[in-house]
């Protein structure tokens, strides 16, 4: 059985794998422009224009390390196979080495999650999860259009989690694509794989065992599918998430979950 | 052509490979961008894959622009 296939995702797409694009570093743009004389002429007039607009050359910018950073989950959460570049996706390879360096730069302070996505790839998925749930830094996610599947361990993964009033998350039982060989064991082992699904997402959010199975295993409430599909406020009534609102309630919990923090470690010094 | 298949469509059609290359991980002064190639042989930005929100507000980097190879 082909354990890279563990799809937990509200859609159902399959992808093929080809090796990965090795990077390089793209010099300094400014004086090379390829553009000639054009370039140079309309990098002068945009100089001109700042100088006449705020009467300066240097633009306010934001200081150079924010404290809060934002990590984005999008689109379908890839696992072992690479999707096709059309499909959005979000790729645990990309996302794990920024929690590493969100966890050792001292300068952020905290982490805000903000999810729009259908699931994806189970054990990438629960990959992220385990990751923002041991961040030693405060973390506050944000489920804005949908946070389905394996979104929804993602959601319940960080200190707080917020959903606005419009997203919803499915909940529906793991399923498997690609070859599956038809004995007993592939069902345990299905089994198996929801049980760490449904014991991480119990174990960080107030929903119950019994009320997060009962919704995984409703029937009637998706078209062709088992599961439940929970909008806003419902979602936080049965637990699952702490909160409705949006992006400026997100900050003030997670600027509050800093000054705590900030406390906290003094504290210990002292 | 019609086609009735229980097949889903993407394994019907299957993606041509040369289409994965078009995509790669730049760093575009220390900033990871997601670039993909253009006809005339330029990349242009995808995607900025950095948790710093600052990054999103260069405006040297952000989705649409072409990244000049020097």
């Amino acid at each position: 059985m082909n354990m890279n296939n563990n799809n937990y995702a509200s859609g159902n797409q399959r992808g093929q794998h080809y090796g990965e694009n090795p990077s390089f570093q793209q010099g300094n743009n400014a004086p090379g422009n390829p553009g000639g004389q054009e370039g140079h002429k309309d990098e002068k007039s945009g100089l001109l224009e700042k100088i006449q607009q705020l009467g300066q050359t240097n633009v306010p910018q934001l200081s150079q390390d924010s404290k809060i950073h934002c990590l984005t989950i999008v689109g379908q959460i890839e696992g072992h196979l690479q999707l096709p570049p059309q499909n959005k996706t979000t790729k645990y390879e990309h996302l794990i080495p920024q929690i590493v360096a969100i966890e050792q730069n001292q300068n952020i302070e905290g982490l805000l999650v903000i999810l729009n996505t259908v699931g994806g790839d189970v054990e990438a998925g629960l990959a992220i999860s385990e990751m923002l749930a041991s961040l030693s830094k405060p973390t506050v996610s944000l489920v804005l259009g949908g946070g389905h599947s394996i979104g929804v361990p993602i959601a319940v993964a960080c200190d707080y989690s917020f959903i606005a009033e419009t997203a919803t998350m499915t909940i529906h039982p793991v399923r498997l694509t690609g070859l599956v060989i038809g004995v007993p064991q592939t069902f345990e082992y299905l089994d198996k794989m929801q049980d760490r699904v449904i014991n991480f997402v119990t174990r960080n959010s107030n929903i119950s065992e019994e009320d997060f199975k009962e919704l995984m295993f409703a029937k009637g409430n998706l078209t062709r599918d088992i599961g439940t599909n929970v909008v806003g406020s419902e979602a936080s009534d049965f637990g699952l998430i702490d909160e409705v609102g949006g992006v400026g309630q997100a900050l003030k919990k997670l600027n509050e979950l800093i000054e705590l923090n900030k406390d906290k470690n003094e504290g210990i010094i002292q | 052509m019609i086609l009735y298949t229980a097949m889903p469509q993407e394994l019907v059609y299957q993606t041509d490979p040369q289409e994965y290359s078009q995509q790669l991980m730049v760093s575009y002064n220390g900033i990871p961008v997601l670039a993909e190639r253009t006809e005339d042989h330029n990349y242009r930005v995808v995607r900025v894959m950095s948790t710093d929100p600052s990054h999103f507000l260069e405006a040297g980097c952000t989705p649409g622009t072409k990244l000049p190879l020097v």
